[in-house]
């Protein structure tokens, strides 16, 4: 038997309202919790995104001046080419720089405008025979202050700085999102099952007249899937305040070194919103279920 | 039209309902049945609505056997089974024309479907002045009438009523049998679990007496006692 959807939608506004003040509770809670929930992955790509550049074994980036002379260049370049210590290293010009930069900057074409290749930074990525820290440290050291440096960035500094800042940060949105979607889901059943108890008299005359088991339980479980709906929709856009505002402004152009590259891209972002809207269907799916199933007798 | 065959009912393992009843009733009949409380009427009727399942016996309702339906084609077999509450149990915040439509909506009937029987069986049990009112608004004769326009709209052939008349007066009672005996005499079986004497000995019917719940006596144009 079809669903009449007139019957369905006024069902189940009716529930909503009948339980509104409890109905707006799991909605704000289920946005809080997705928005934690979200933001969580928001930052695992904005910590993946800056430390791009240190992979494959990169340990430190010897950084120069964009108007160094082919000769200090030279002579960095030959330090590195046969130092024992090294084992394989990658320059990159300033035309591969822009290239970098353009891609992490693709959001604020209004920076990308004012740059050229010729004010970047060309630097060598640098691989060591041994990624011992201290041997690291003492390795990059030796080009610090060299004539045509800019300077050098050690891999284990930087990424031991974002790792530990992305932890913290990570680590309490994830757990905060499963407590706080736990709480939703509870707060969904009993949404329904409430909404169950104060319509007994009708279930009982809908079970007498021969309503399908289903045509009962759709306006309850669609009650549960709209709130649910609702809480992710303010989860976007808190998730969208949160680009925008804090890791945006943590990557900025006068930001430190360490947040450079710290960034989430248009693909990471709608991914992460789909994500955010499955797990609120199926937080309320989990819920409705359960109500439906333990507490409606059809 | 319904067929039980001894069929007997158990409570918690040990309190007989219904004891070994076997009862053929033919479509278009009108049934009483009687017996003091306790005697298993109601379960009578619930088990012939799907309500309750026998432990022992078998059910048949159009043919069919009840007792092995699948859940989910239980549904369609109360669609063929209207049924009246003792204590009414109408919506109270839907009025009588939305009570009435409330059990075409639940089993999906189209919108010109409920606009055209609705106030077509509203009229039949004669409160067309009435179709906007809310049931706090309604004498109890003028709620059970709606209680029974509720049953009878989907036009089912099979009606059951447990005890319509027992929380009406007598002369509001006589008025709801006038209707149940003229939706009968639509081809319509109906069975009516009652303790209401008067009733029963002024319309002759057949009567169907149940004991501790067994069939103490079936009786042709039969009366109470």
């Amino acid at each position: 038997m079809a669903l009449n959807p007139r019957y369905v939608l006024r069902e189940t506004g009716q529930n909503l309202w009948r339980n509104v003040l409890s109905s707006a509770a799991a909605i704000i809670t289920i946005g809080v919790s997705l928005w934690l929930f979200g933001g969580f992955f928001l930052f695992n790509y904005a910590v993946d995104n800056a430390t791009a550049r240190w992979e494959g074994g990169i340990e430190f980036v010897v950084w120069m001046q964009p108007d160094a002379t082919a000769e200090q260049d030279a002579n960095i370049r030959d330090s590195i080419d046969t130092s024992p210590a090294i084992r394989e290293w990658v320059y990159v010009d300033q035309n591969q720089t822009y290239q970098e930069f353009r891609e992490i900057f693709a959001d604020t074409p209004e920076l990308i405008e004012v740059v050229s290749p010729e004010v970047l930074p060309p630097s060598y990525r640098v691989v060591p025979t041994n990624p011992d820290p201290d041997v690291v440290a003492e390795l990059s050291g030796q080009f610090v202050g060299r004539p045509g440096v800019e300077e050098v960035v050690s891999a284990d500094q930087t990424i031991r700085d974002i790792q530990r800042l992305a932890d913290k940060v990570t680590r309490v949105f994830l757990v905060g999102s499963v407590i706080l979607l736990t709480a939703a889901t509870l707060l969904i059943l009993t949404n329904i099952v409430s909404a169950i108890r104060s319509r007994g008299a009708e279930i009982e005359i809908m079970k007498v007249v021969g309503a399908t088991n289903w045509f009962i339980r759709v306006p309850f479980m669609l009650e549960g899937l709209v709130q649910a709906v609702l809480g992710a929709m303010g989860a976007w856009v808190g998730l969208r305040i949160l680009d925008d505002t804090v890791i945006k402004g943590l990557s900025e152009p006068d930001s430190l070194q360490l947040m450079q590259g710290f960034r989430v891209d248009q693909g990471e972002f709608y991914s992460t919103s789909l994500l955010v809207l499955v797990i609120a269907i199926v937080v309320s799916g989990i819920g409705s279920a359960v109500a439906v199933t333990r507490y409606l007798d059809v | 039209m319904i067929r039980l065959n001894h069929v007997t009912k158990v409570y918690k393992g040990t309190v007989v309902a219904v004891r070994d009843v076997t009862v053929d009733i033919a479509k278009g009949e009108f049934v009483f049945l009687v017996g003091p409380s306790g005697s298993g009427k109601s379960t009578f009727i619930r088990l012939l609505n799907r309500e309750e399942l026998p432990q022992h016996g078998t059910i048949y309702v159009a043919g069919k056997d009840i007792g092995t339906l699948g859940a989910w084609r239980v549904p369609f077999l109360r669609r063929n089974i209207g049924f009246i509450f003792q204590d009414f149990k109408l919506l109270p915040k839907k009025t009588v024309a939305e009570n009435v439509a409330f059990a075409l909506e639940v089993i999906g009937k189209p919108r010109h479907v409920v606009r055209k029987q609705v106030p077509a069986i509203v009229e039949l049990v004669g409160l067309t002045e009435k179709m906007g009112n809310f049931p706090h608004e309604l004498s109890g004769g003028e709620q059970q009438r709606v209680s029974v326009a509720r049953a009878f709209v989907n036009r089912p052939p099979i009606l059951l009523a447990d005890e319509p008349t027992g929380n009406l007066d007598p002369q509001t009672s006589v008025g709801i049998m006038k209707l149940l005996d003229r939706i009968n005499r639509t081809g319509t079986t109906v069975v009516m679990a009652t303790h209401d004497r008067s009733i029963v000995d002024t319309m002759r019917r057949r009567v169907i007496e149940l004991d501790r719940g067994e069939v103490v006596r079936d009786q042709a144009r039969g009366v109470y006692e």
